[in-house]
């Protein structure tokens, strides 16, 4: 999946796209199933939705993907975007101009990614760690300063962002193609995608050959929390409240989207595309498991369970090619 | 099984002199290379017995395949007059065939009890019984006249005390072969003199012992018989009171000078680098001159200080002292950064640790040090990119199906192409190769030594390291010896003898004569 730009052997690259297809096949089977199983799946409201939840985890996991091509990790996302909420809810209630506001939370999950990159880098921190010990962190900063209350977000126009809708199509979703597109062009077409390819392989290797390996590191953590912190000024707009305990487990989602999507946790592979493709899998699986009526409980579980199969399916087909 | 068995009940004192392990036609092939050509050898019990040869003689590949790492192509191993398969390492170990290696191969994270007991753990209800295997330890520790700890952890000594540990470890076990490579070479004096103490007293017990070193002093002073190695085949063994080290050496290198190197002879240009009294980690005060259109070549043993210093040269180490001159300036080079924007080049030792993204595409390889030049704000020029890797593997005639195929499914020949080939497309000035033909084919070394010639006459000049004395011999118009990361001697083209080359490099006290200093 690694190497769209570089026309790959041609059986090889037919697999990527059979790959590609075939996740997409998934995603698309699934819909068919769920709108003749269940009839609320195939209305306009439930696909709008649909959509919605999982635009979300998609820009996520296009900003973990860049963190584990380089073969790191980062565990914060989800703290991020609960952070995120408190900073953009508290700015927005002092009365900031809302675009002040959003680029303001912006920074910050360009500075909480410099942070990583400093940890990372110039401490010689394992990306696992200091991520985790953010991740537990910036939750904790961010209940003291709501003392854990929510906020509520007095700006009608900021929320009604979210429940928009260009050419029938949720404002949320367009966020997502807003940010592959880019995300694409940056990872596949420039050299800057190709340092973090080749760092992911062998940070050594592309040390001797003047790659600027912390720069890169730098870039590829910054960009995640950039992305987090755009995901909670989103999820603020979406649910009308700061609280920093929202986004729980965002940063496991995005990082089994990024799986699903053909990622290697061991660095060096990955695209745009698949960890996309990824999130809308789980969204549909969470998506149509209510509408199915399953317990919420089961839910947890299938979807577990489903990350393995669809990661050792993948696994086997990378190994048999 | 019965390893325990053995230790239990422990063999008899073998008579000395009866043959314990012998070797019929033991043959080892690599794809592409013969790395052990069909050897008959016997070994007695209770000698020791020395096998000197140049890197890659054959030597670890023997090894290997007595210590049941790797399997043999062909050949017989007979132990104690059974053929024996000798297929796993486990299988070496219940014979009583055991290996202390160079690079201590413990747990560093253990106390030097538990490593001594690792696998074979002293334990009462499932519980370990610690505080006895710390005192067993020490007792055979003390026994063997080491002055060290059982207690501490491992990490916490010097590599020379880890490699008596990993001696005395080897010894507990029901050790009737033991094989040290190399096992002086991070030791100091003191630490050899014991290490010695206790191979002495091993053959006393009836050990036989094979110690492979490059050290000429080592092997008069401990063998009693040697046998000498070259490409793979054993070129003839020696009882050590009718050999000298002369005849040795000779051995060792005589070789006929194949057809391979190529050696265009161009007029010095202007002066591309030049070090004065450079010092760092691992080598003090070299001062040496690359010009353009010559091949500078230092010549070494493997820790000799050749690699520390081109490291520091490439911005990879701090300096400690001295100066960099580039094209006549004094120039601070911080980083690897510095060094490329510069104008030098490296192409490392290791290409799987340190040169090569495996896998990563080929076309990638290749270009990773050209991306900015081929792309603009950015964005890289996918027909540049294609061009330009597809030029690279039609010039360097590197083996492969696609650009697009992963390095790691190239042949070591073709993946150090690419190590070598990515600079040559980056125009750089200094070329530092660094060991560029270890563990390739005869026909691509001759094809990367074609490549040296393309360069020079470019104009570009070359810092060409190896252990290998033919090829620095053929290829340097100066030749540096490095010995215990000081230049020992220099010499011009073809100045000198092998000998004298070889006798500077390993020589430990005296001077060999014939070289100057």
């Amino acid at each position: 999946m690694s190497t769209e730009a570089i026309p790959a052997e041609k059986s090889k690259r037919n697999f990527n796209a059979l790959f590609g297809l075939t996740l997409l096949g998934l995603l698309l089977l699934m819909w068919v199933v769920l709108a003749v199983a269940t009839p609320s799946f195939a209305t306009t409201l439930n696909i709008t939705n649909l959509l919605r939840q999982g635009s979300l985890i998609a820009i996520l996991a296009v900003g973990q993907t860049f963190v584990i091509i380089t073969g790191g990790i980062d565990l914060s996302v989800g703290a991020i975007v609960g952070f995120a909420t408190v900073i953009v809810a508290l700015l927005i209630n002092a009365g900031w101009p809302v675009w002040v506001a959003v680029l303001v939370t912006l920074l910050v999950g360009v500075a909480i990614g410099l942070f990583h990159g400093f940890g990372i880098v110039k401490m010689g921190l394992p990306p696992f760690i200091i991520t985790l010990a953010t991740m537990t962190s910036l939750r904790g900063i961010g209940l003291l300063m709501t003392n854990g209350n929510s906020i509520s977000i007095n700006s009608d126009a900021f929320q009604a962002f979210s429940r928009g809708l260009l050419l029938g199509i949720p404002y949320l979703f367009w966020m997502v193609i807003l940010v592959a597109v880019p995300a694409y062009v940056f990872l596949h077409h420039t050299r800057w995608g190709r340092y973090l390819f080749s760092v992911g392989s062998n940070a050594e290797a592309a040390r001797l050959s003047g790659v600027n390996v912390p720069r890169t590191i730098f870039m590829a953590y910054i960009l995640s929390g950039l992305l987090a912190a755009f995901v909670g000024v989103l999820l603020a707009s979406r649910i009308g409240i700061g609280n920093p305990t929202q986004g729980d487990t965002y940063e496991l989602q995005a990082i089994a989207s990024s799986v699903i999507g053909g990622t290697s946790l061991f660095g060096a592979i990955g695209s745009v595309h698949g960890p996309l493709i990824g999130s809308f899998i789980l969204s549909t699986i969470n998506n149509g498991a209510n509408l199915l009526n399953v317990n919420t409980f089961w839910q947890r579980v299938i979807t577990g369970l489903l990350i393995i199969v669809i990661v050792y399916f993948d696994g086997l087909r990378r190994r048999g090619k | 099984m019965t390893s325990t068995a053995q230790e239990l009940h422990p063999p008899p004192m073998l008579e000395p002199g009866r043959t314990i392990l012998e070797l019929n036609g033991l043959e080892k092939r690599y794809p592409g290379t013969h790395a052990l050509k069909p050897v008959n050898l016997a070994f007695k019990a209770g000698e020791i017995h020395a096998i000197v040869g140049e890197n890659g003689a054959g030597k670890s590949t023997l090894i290997k395949l007595l210590t049941g790492v790797m399997p043999r192509t062909s050949g017989e191993v007979i132990w104690e007059g059974k053929p024996e398969a000798l297929a796993t390492p486990h299988e070496a170990m219940a014979l009583g065939i055991n290996a202390v290696h160079q690079e201590v191969v413990l747990c560093r994270h253990l106390t030097v009890a538990g490593n001594m007991f690792l696998g074979e753990e002293n334990s009462r209800f499932g519980l370990l019984q610690q505080r006895a295997m710390v005192k067993e330890a020490q007792k055979i520790i003390d026994g063997l006249g080491f002055d060290l700890p059982a207690h501490v952890m491992l990490g916490d000594l010097t590599i020379g005390q880890q490699q008596l540990i990993a001696a005395a470890r080897a010894t507990v076990r029901g050790t009737k072969f033991l094989i040290f490579d190399e096992p002086t070479a991070y030791l100091t004096r003191k630490e050899a003199d014991q290490l010695f103490k206790l191979i002495r007293r091993l053959k006393g017990e009836g050990v036989t012992i094979i110690y492979i070193s490059h050290r000429m002093e080592e092997v008069f002073e401990l063998a009693d018989r040697v046998s000498v190695l070259r490409d793979g085949t054993l070129v003839g063994t020696r009882n050590i009171g009718e050999t000298n080290d002369a005849e040795l050496v000779k051995m060792m290198i005589n070789r006929s000078i194949e057809q391979i190197y190529h050696k265009e002879h161009f007029t010095p240009g202007a002066t591309i680098v030049e070090t004065r009294s450079l010092s760092g980690k691992g080598f003090e005060n070299v001062s040496i001159t690359v010009r353009a259109g010559e091949i500078v070549g230092l010549y070494g043993l493997i820790g000799a200080g050749r690699s520390e210093f081109v490291t520091t040269l490439y911005g990879r180490h701090r300096k400690s002292a001295g100066q960099i001159m580039w094209q006549g300036k004094e120039v601070q080079v911080n980083s690897e950064h510095d060094a490329i924007r510069l104008g030098m080049a490296l192409a490392p030792e290791s290409r799987r640790d340190q040169g090569l993204c495996l896998n990563l595409p080929v076309a990638m390889n290749l270009n990773l040090p050209i991306y900015k030049r081929i792309s603009k704000n950015l964005l890289i020029s996918g027909s540049q990119e294609k061009a330009e890797a597809d030029r690279q593997i039609a010039d360097l005639r590197i083996k492969t199906p696609t650009r697009g195929a992963l390095a790691s499914s190239l042949s070591g020949g073709n993946q150090q192409k690419i190590v070598i080939g990515k600079w040559l497309a980056h125009g750089a000035k200094l070329f530092i190769f660094d060991e560029p033909t270890v563990g390739v084919d005869v026909g691509t070394k001759a094809e990367i030594y074609r490549l040296f010639s393309t360069l020079l006459s470019k104009g570009a000049g070359i810092i060409l390291i190896s252990s290998y004395l033919p090829e620095v011999y053929e290829l340097a118009d100066t030749l540096h010896v490095f010995r215990r990361g000081k230049l020992v001697a220099t010499h011009g083209f073809r100045t000198a003898s092998h000998e004298d080359i070889l006798g500077q490099a390993l020589a430990e006290k005296q001077e060999k004569s014939g070289g100057q200093k």
